[in-house]
């Protein structure tokens, strides 16, 4: 009796103990996974010293690539066009979907762990910018020299491509997104109902606000509606846009012969106030500083707010779930709205929206890095760019006229399926060959010739292709100072000699230095 | 004399161990039971504590820890001459102090008055009720106050403008912040409390009270003489376990409220280290910072310990 009881406690000691060291192990294992199944994909082919080369495969065996990357559904993809894409390119891929929301954080924690897969996606400039110390360092790979090796890749824009150099050197594909496409997108019923024609102007703009606001534009006789809705996003949400139609510069500007940051212009104040005035007057949603995405798209949709800046290309979500709530809704887009003096200008993006970087310590050899880029000069290619970013054919899209029609009443089934592979595609239509959207949505058919029209009037930043240390390492920390000081100002919190008193922080703290720096790099460049 | 404690001073020794080693062969088994405990206090506190290191160097991923240039005190020098150190500080001290002086009393309060209720069946179900948001993520919590508080058609927002007061804009205010984190951590928090004092309430002889009804002490009396010294010192140890805690102020809750608006009052060591540490890839630095709170809470739980000691009460250790 004793001996059993015995026993039996010795039993669940060792099966506790155990549980915990099988924790362990698994952890250490999952750890240990990402380099091993790259140094596979090297074994297999290393023997093939021509492997690559011209960007043939000349093994049979697949390459495994493991890729991370954001993900900007709420879902994980469906692995369906992942087997079409493996078949197509003879690789073995593992995608390591990431939601969009935390992606730098987990970017960081990837690479201060050396645990990056073969290929990392950087989620846009900002996080481009903190990683040009570690590709100085020698921690990417240099593609530059390969480009030229394949076919589509060598297609890839070299404007763009120049965007992307650290210290001339190319270390990145990219993924073309149109340099402009900001504006508002109203709602056309409502400015009839009141009789507003588009507005052209800051002016024109600012008495759509108080109309949709003040004169009932829905006209069931309450006092329900607001003109704007707006997040807390000062860049892709309005406040970006609205300093560039009063033609402040495009992050930094030159002033007096020196580069210097935008808020330091007087056209970054004469946007603010007009901000602060719509919000003053209740033209615009109150606590937009705390507003979600979801949230500001929803007082479009549930029809009280009239207009949203933004994306034009947005105007087709905008327009699908507004007219769910009201039938006779229609929709219109404007881009072009002069600032004071009769100008017109838009900020552009240097022309990507993601960039695909190479660690060096999961690829090791040439051989590898040729048999990765190769599958990416894949995607140069009509087919399988066209299967990343329509899908298949006849069951996601159509082709009309040459164009690809996404159906419409597939939309759940794309965003499923689609969605994540046409967002992680290189290159744009111009040069991956893959085709153009169709639009049947008036509005829509006038954002995209607005955004081919806005490229004669870009504002560009001087400083996208310039370096300062101070930016890589602190940039993000010094402009919280600034957002943070905009939204107060805004919302009326502080005043102009407090904002100014930010700016002298944001000076003290290392914005002396970046000026310094950005000067001295923009001087050499001239 | 120096002879007597030379030949003494082993035979003790030999003796207590001898002891010691029975007394461990008695409880061979209670003690193998320990293992799991020390092994994951070892694997999953003692282990990562080796990552400090990088504190004091200019951490490089590519370099390791072995690889990477020592720069001595140089994170923390930044850290001191950062002109949010002293904004961080204070809103950090600031949350723990209420934590500790509005909330730690309430569960007390809570458990005396649940321990006061004659219905079996009541006192059950008012438990199980306020153990429930306990379970509930921070994100639901601050959605839900978020989807209160809102000016834009908040209910209680609603309701100040229907009784004629003017709207009050908490989600972005400064002087709002604090109030609704503590209110936050009430609702949460203080029903799962209750439980140890509960325990310890139950456990009281029930003789003490019957003694004390007999000398006419009224139900008052009987909590202030009775119940209350029955569980100082499970107070107090809670108390010192609190203040061990001190701040670890839930960098989740916190991160939730905190925007552009109430930065000034709400930006603490948790988040701070996670936007420049994980956000902005300072590892160095976020890891002084994390070490710097973590060297503050160790100050604080030996002060509390000593103190509590002073006081004739058993501490933690």
């Amino acid at each position: 009796m004793r001996n059993t009881k015995k026993w039996f406690l010795l039993l669940c000691v060792m099966a506790l103990s155990l549980s915990v060291f099988a924790g362990c192990a698994d952890s250490s294992n999952t750890g240990s996974n990402a380099p091993n199944s790259g140094n596979q994909g090297n074994s297999n082919n290393g023997g093939e010293a021509n492997a690559g080369g011209n960007g043939e495969e000349a093994s049979d065996d697949p390459v495994q690539i493991e890729i991370m990357l954001p993900m900007k559904e709420k879902e994980v993809p469906s692995d369906r066009l992942e087997l079409l894409m493996e078949e197509m390119t003879n690789t073995e891929l593992t995608f390591q979907w990431v939601p969009d929301g935390n992606y730098d954080e987990k970017l960081n924690a990837a690479y201060a762990t050396n645990s990056m897969p073969q290929v990392v996606y950087m989620k846009n400039q900002s996080t481009f910018t903190q990683y040009k110390e570690a590709m100085r360092d020698g921690q990417f790979w240099e593609i530059g020299p390969y480009l030229e090796e394949f076919e589509g890749l060598s297609k890839l824009k070299e404007s763009i491509l120049n965007n992307t150099k650290v210290d001339g050197k190319i270390y990145t594909l990219y993924l073309g997104r149109p340099l402009a496409r900001q504006g508002m997108i109203y709602r056309k019923d409502w400015a009839d109902n009141l009789g507003i024609q588009e507005p052209a102007n800051v002016d024109e703009v600012y008495e759509m606000f108080r109309a949709f606001t003040e004169d009932d534009p829905d006209q069931n006789g309450q006092d329900d509606t607001i003109g704007l809705t707006d997040r807390s996003d000062l860049i892709y949400g309005a406040f970006k846009t609205v300093t560039s139609w009063f033609n402040t510069p495009n992050n930094w500007g030159e002033k007096d012969g020196q580069l210097q940051p935008e808020f330091m212009f007087d056209e970054y104040f004469d946007a603010m106030d007009w901000m602060k005035q719509l919000h003053t007057n209740g033209y615009m949603n109150q606590e937009f500083p705390v507003t979600s995405k979801e949230d500001q798209r929803n007082l479009f949709y549930n029809g009280t707010a009239g207009v949203y800046i933004g994306s034009m290309q947005d105007v087709n979500t905008l327009y699908n779930e507004t007219i769910k709530n009201f039938p006779d809704m229609e929709i219109d887009v404007a881009a072009f709205i002069d600032g004071p003096n009769g100008d017109f200008g838009m900020w552009t993006i240097p022309g990507y929206g993601n960039l695909i970087m190479f660690p060096k310590n999961t690829i090791e050899t040439e051989e590898e890095l040729r048999d990765i880029l190769a599958f990416f000069d894949k995607q140069m290619t009509p087919e399988l760019a066209n299967l990343m970013f329509w899908g298949i054919e006849d069951e996601h899209y159509e082709v009309v006229d040459g164009k690809a029609n996404a159906f419409a009443d597939k939309a759940d089934q794309n965003a499923r399926e689609v969605k994540g592979y046409k967002d992680s595609l290189i290159g744009e239509p111009e040069t991956n060959g893959r085709y153009d959207g169709y639009h049947d949505l008036a509005a829509r058919v006038k954002a995209e010739e607005l955004i081919l029209e806005m490229d004669n009037h870009l504002i560009l930043d001087p400083t996208a292709a310039l370096d300062s240390a101070t930016y890589s390492d602190s940039g993000i920390r010094l402009q919280q100072l600034i957002n943070d000081a905009t939204y107060k100002y805004i919302l009326g919190d502080i005043d102009r000699a407090g904002f100014e008193q930010e700016v002298d922080n944001w000076r003290s703290q290392g914005g002396d230095q970046m000026i310094e720096e950005f000067n001295a790099a923009w001087q050499a460049n001239q | 004399m120096s002879d007597l404690s030379v030949e003494s001073a082993p035979s003790v020794r030999t003796r207590m161990r001898s002891e010691r080693m029975q007394r461990l062969k008695r409880n061979k088994l209670l003690y193998l039971m320990i293992i799991p405990g020390l092994l994951f206090f070892i694997v999953f506190k003692y282990i990562p504590m080796y990552g400090l290191i990088i504190s004091f160097q200019d951490y490089k991923p590519h370099l390791g820890i072995t690889g990477s240039e020592w720069v001595g005190w140089m994170h923390f020098d930044r850290l001191f001459h950062d002109p949010m150190f002293w904004t961080i500080f204070k809103n950090t001290l600031l949350l723990f102090l209420l934590n500790i002086l509005i909330f730690f009393p309430i569960p007390i309060i809570l458990a005396l008055m649940l321990n006061e209720l004659r219905l079996e069946w009541f006192k059950r179900t008012v438990q199980t009720i306020v153990y429930i948001p306990h379970f509930m993520s921070w994100v639901i919590i601050v959605s839900i106050s978020f989807v209160m508080l809102t000016q834009d058609g908040g209910i209680i927002n609603d309701l100040l403008a229907y009784f004629g007061f003017t709207k009050i804009n908490f989600l972005m205010s400064e002087d709002w912040f604090r109030p609704i984190y503590i209110l936050q951590v009430i609702w949460r928090e203080a029903g799962w409390g209750t439980i140890i004092y509960l325990a310890a309430m139950a456990a009281i002889d029930p003789q003490q009270y019957e003694a004390a009804r007999m000398d006419g002490a009224s139900r008052f009396r009987q909590v202030w003489h009775v119940t209350l010294p029955a569980i100082r010192s499970v107070i107090v140890v809670l108390l010192i376990l609190k203040i061990g805690d001190v701040l670890e102020l839930g960098f989740e809750h916190v991160y939730l409220l905190l925007n552009a608006m109430n930065r000034e009052v709400a930006e603490i060591f948790d988040t701070y280290v996670y936007t420049a540490g994980l956000r902005q890839g300072q590892f160095s630095y976020s890891t002084a910072v994390g070490f710097f709170k973590s060297f503050v809470g160790l100050i604080l739980v030996m002060m509390a310990n000593w103190l509590s000691k002073k006081f004739g009460e058993e501490g933690v250790y």
